[in-house]
């Protein structure tokens, strides 16, 4: 029985993500590049949690600050479309 | 020395003499208030994520500039009088830069830009060449002053 409760357990597991900034060092995080920003922010323009995109603390604090940068000076929308 | 970067949106419907007077006002500006121009991008006519002052467009500059503090507020000041400037922002990049070492940047980013052009301007470069030297250690022996 209690193999088989690990089994169930099991099932919910998902792959652990790696952080896409501390794989790649030479990605960096500027606010001047909304593109590279892209990914990280929803349609609506909000910023997407870490525990979805799997970037760690660090550079999920760099990223952040840099989303909120290129909202300031619009390269990013504060309130995206509704599409 | 502090090293900023601002990156201004002015009114993407100004003609192209009155564009240049503006930034010219700026950059003068820079130079009054003890400031080094190290880099002065100008990306053009960007969309904008939301409209600002009703316009769905802007024309993007970016500076990187040396200087200190009340550069910094002066300019924004200058900024916030001028309505052809929808929008600013001043990000500092390095708490503590030698003013030496950006205006050697400034020669490395010249003689780059030089390079690039062909080479039958060789008797304009080696003038150009002259007059950077001079400049530089005048603005030196001025910061040199300062310190004492």
């Amino acid at each position: 029985m209690a193999f088989q409760k690990k089994n169930t357990k099991k099932r919910f597991f998902q792959r652990r993500k790696v952080c896409r900034f501390c794989a790649d060092s030479t990605l960096e995080i500027d606010y001047k590049d909304a593109k590279a920003l892209r990914p990280f922010i929803t349609e609506r323009g909000k910023i997407i949690p870490r525990r979805i995109t799997g970037t760690c603390a660090k550079h999920q604090r760099k990223l952040s600050a840099a989303i909120k940068q290129a909202r300031t000076i619009a390269f990013l929308p504060y309130v995206g479309k509704l599409s | 020395m502090r090293r900023y970067e601002t990156i201004f949106i002015a009114d993407p419907d100004l003609q192209e003499d009155a564009r240049k007077n503006l930034f010219d006002k700026f950059t003068n500006l820079l130079a009054q208030e003890n400031g080094i121009l190290v880099d002065f991008d100008d990306w053009g006519n960007r969309k904008l994520a939301y409209e600002i002052k009703k316009k769905a467009r802007g024309h993007y500059v970016c500076m990187t500039y040396g200087g200190n503090g009340a550069l910094v507020s002066e300019l924004e000041r200058n900024f916030r009088l001028d309505d052809k400037i929808m929008k600013f922002m001043t990000v500092l990049l390095e708490k503590d830069v030698n003013p030496s070492d950006l205006e050697q940047e400034i020669a490395a980013a010249a003689e780059s830009k030089e390079e690039a052009k062909p080479a039958t301007e060789n008797t304009e470069k080696a003038t150009e060449d002259v007059e950077a030297d001079t400049t530089e250690d005048t603005e030196t022996a001025d910061d040199a002053q300062e310190e004492n």
